[in-house]
């Protein structure tokens, strides 16, 4: 029962890491771009979602209301203002890039909210648990899958059958090939990044609720990201929720055994798959 | 019956009678400047206070482990923000080595430099297999499995961390010598070895996998082994920094011993100094150095304006400030290019 429940709560863990990989997984099965700054982005989100209750006292699904489309805009300004100009076959230039943006938002955060540890509060839902089969589950990990299958769901429709996701596949496939069918590829690529950054309005909305936030945190949430995908194999919406599920279930199965050896269980587990399986679980060869 | 003798050499258009020319007049003044500097280096209990010894090495320190970062990012492709990771485990093999087995401490120093080359075997086998920037976040998971384990390792006293206690055993005049001599060895083997090795035909071959793997490999370089061979040498040279920084700081503690302060610092000095130059390395330490100095004070928001820098190099000057001097001047302090010069008879 107890191994059962670690399997439940990794599970509900992985629907929170589902959030951060998608947009990871689209930008890189995109542009092939990794935005080091992601996990600060969605801190970032969480601390002015955070600002934003305490100074209106709006409840968190107002916030995440207000949240969503900002963090869509930001996703949108940084493809703009930084990505555009170091998309390329290079990997250094966009990875130097947004390296040196993680440092630049982590300060600055540090500088505007204070190194202290935040959350939302969210009006009673965090507490709340409901009873499946024989154990409980909160309330609040529940919806955090609920949202993360929905995204996952909607994103790989949006992928297959809009005339958009079909513009994204084939500037991902060919970029030159779908500029000569008339595709504008530096807007399929705004568009993508606006994308993966505003899917991180949910989930910093539901980190907050989850637990604390503080400024330093950016880079455990980008190497939780990172994993999901990698596990779950490059190029997949869908592998991409698996990795996080996996990722989740090792984290919560190491923190039964050890509470030391929880984060490191995902690291090796992670390892692992890198050994015997590199292309990940879902990914083709 | 008629036979014509084959003689390729005369069929073949005679080649132009031409020199190799390696050294140039401002590579000989840097090569004897910077040997002074190394003796200086070594020479430093002479002229020098035990404070200044120590801001010294901690720039020595900066020196050697951007120079690793820039052989890894700058000719071998390898972008890695997870240095730290041989730098702690070095560091943790020597206090390992001289407080718990009793070796003499400056000679567990070089026999805790196989620990870094050893743990860096496996790294790559499992890193190679992730894609160009999956590759960077990859060695940043390595350096914080090495954190988390050394947290969690009784044997290393885990979080708590360690005192380097039989130092004291040594006189203030004994370190200081044994800290100099360090300090110059390190800067020899990091700044002298990348030189020494690009000129080699190694440094040919990794000069041609820079501009263009594809081609390299085409031409019968072995890509795979030498970045191989460029990750271990990386992990070796960031090793020796690790295990001097911490002999100096006396302690170690996961938190700092694997710090991912230093991938930022690797990386802001060779972006802003310039990437894939020696002479970028030193321009970058020096300005971290000093910036540092002068503005650390003010803590985060001097973060901020080291990250707003590197962003705007990245996205407006890649060559850095050693790219932008060597583009209008050719006066390379440590000049690894091979010239042909046509003899003066043939010049046309």
């Amino acid at each position: 029962m107890q191994w059962f429940d670690a399997l439940i709560q990794g599970i509900l863990l992985g629907g929170m890491y589902a959030q951060y990989a998608l947009g990871m997984a689209l930008m890189f099965g995109v542009m092939r771009i990794v935005n080091v700054s992601h996990g600060d982005l969605v801190i970032l989100l969480s601390l002015i979602g955070i600002s934003l209750a305490s100074s209106f006292g709006w409840g968190p699904f107002t916030v995440m209301v207000a949240l969503v489309p900002l963090a869509i805009a930001l996703g949108w300004l940084l493809q703009k203002a930084v990505l555009n100009k170091v998309v390329g076959d290079d990997p250094l230039p966009s990875l130097i890039a947004t390296f040196g943006l993680s440092i630049a938002l982590q300060n600055m955060m540090l500088q505007i909210w204070s190194a202290n540890s935040r959350s939302l509060p969210g009006g009673g839902i965090e507490s709340q648990s409901i009873q499946i089969g024989g154990i409980y589950v909160g309330l609040l990990p529940v919806m955090v899958l609920v949202f993360a299958t929905g995204l996952t769901w909607g994103l790989d429709l949006m992928l297959k059958r809009t005339r958009f996701g079909r513009a994204l596949r084939a500037a991902s496939a060919d970029v030159e090939a779908a500029s000569m069918t008339g595709i504008n590829a530096r807007a399929v690529y705004a568009s993508a990044t606006a994308i993966a950054v505003g899917i991180l309005g949910f989930a910093a909305v539901f980190q907050s609720l989850r637990s604390t936030v503080a400024p330093a945190d950016g880079g455990a949430q980008l190497i939780y990201a990172f994993e999901a995908v990698i596990i779950g194999g490059m190029g997949s919406v869908w592998g991409a929720f698996i990795g996080s599920m996996v990722l989740g279930i090792s984290q919560a199965i190491g923190f039964r055994i050890d509470p030391g050896f929880g984060v490191l269980a995902g690291h090796l587990v992670f390892l692992l798959v890198l050994a015997v399986r590199p292309q990940g679980l879902f990914g083709k060869v | 019956m008629t036979s014509v003798p084959l003689s390729p050499v005369s069929h073949a258009p005679a080649l132009p009678q031409v020199m190799v020319r390696r050294q140039t007049a401002s590579g000989r003044i840097a090569m004897v400047l910077f040997l002074l500097a190394v003796v200086a280096l070594a020479a430093m209990p002479w002229w020098a206070k035990t404070g200044t010894i120590r801001m010294v090495l901690e720039l020595c320190c900066y020196i050697a482990v951007a120079q690793m970062w820039n052989m890894l990012a700058g000719y071998a492709g390898l972008v890695s923000v997870g240095q730290q990771a041989f730098m702690g485990a070095a560091g943790y093999a020597l206090f390992v080595l001289a407080q718990t087995f009793g070796v003499n401490p400056f000679l567990a120093i070089f026999i805790a430099l196989l620990v870094p080359a050893f743990l860096a075997v496996p790294c790559y086998m499992l890193l190679h297999r992730l894609d160009g920037p999956y590759f960077a976040i990859g060695t940043w998971v390595v350096a914080e499995v090495f954190r988390l384990v050394a947290s969690n390792m009784g044997f290393l006293n885990a979080g708590a961390g360690m005192s380097l206690n039989v130092m004291k055993e040594y006189s203030l005049l004994e370190r200081n010598i044994a800290m100099s001599l360090l300090c110059a060895l390190m800067i020899l083997l990091t700044i002298g070895g990348s030189y020494w090795f690009l000129r080699s035909r190694y440094g040919l071959a990794l000069i041609a996998m820079r501009d263009n793997p594809v081609a390299a490999a085409s031409q019968g370089v072995n890509v795979p082994r030498l970045r191989f061979m460029i990750y271990i040498a990386a992990a070796v040279g960031c090793g020796l920094a690790g295990a001097v920084y911490s002999m100096a700081q006396l302690r170690i503690n996961p938190p700092s011993a694997f710090d991912p302060m230093w991938a930022n610092v690797a990386i802001f000095i060779v972006m802003v100094g310039g990437i894939a130059s020696i002479e970028g390395v030193l321009i970058g330490s020096l300005i971290y150095f000093i910036a540092d100095r002068w503005f650390g004070q003010y803590g985060a928001s001097y973060f901020v304006v080291l990250g707003v820098m590197t962003v705007f190099v990245a996205l407006y000057a890649r060559g850095g400030i050693w790219g932008a001097v060597s583009k209008r001047w050719d006066v390379h302090w440590f000049p690894i290019r091979r010239h042909l010069i046509y003899k003066t008879e043939e010049r046309p």
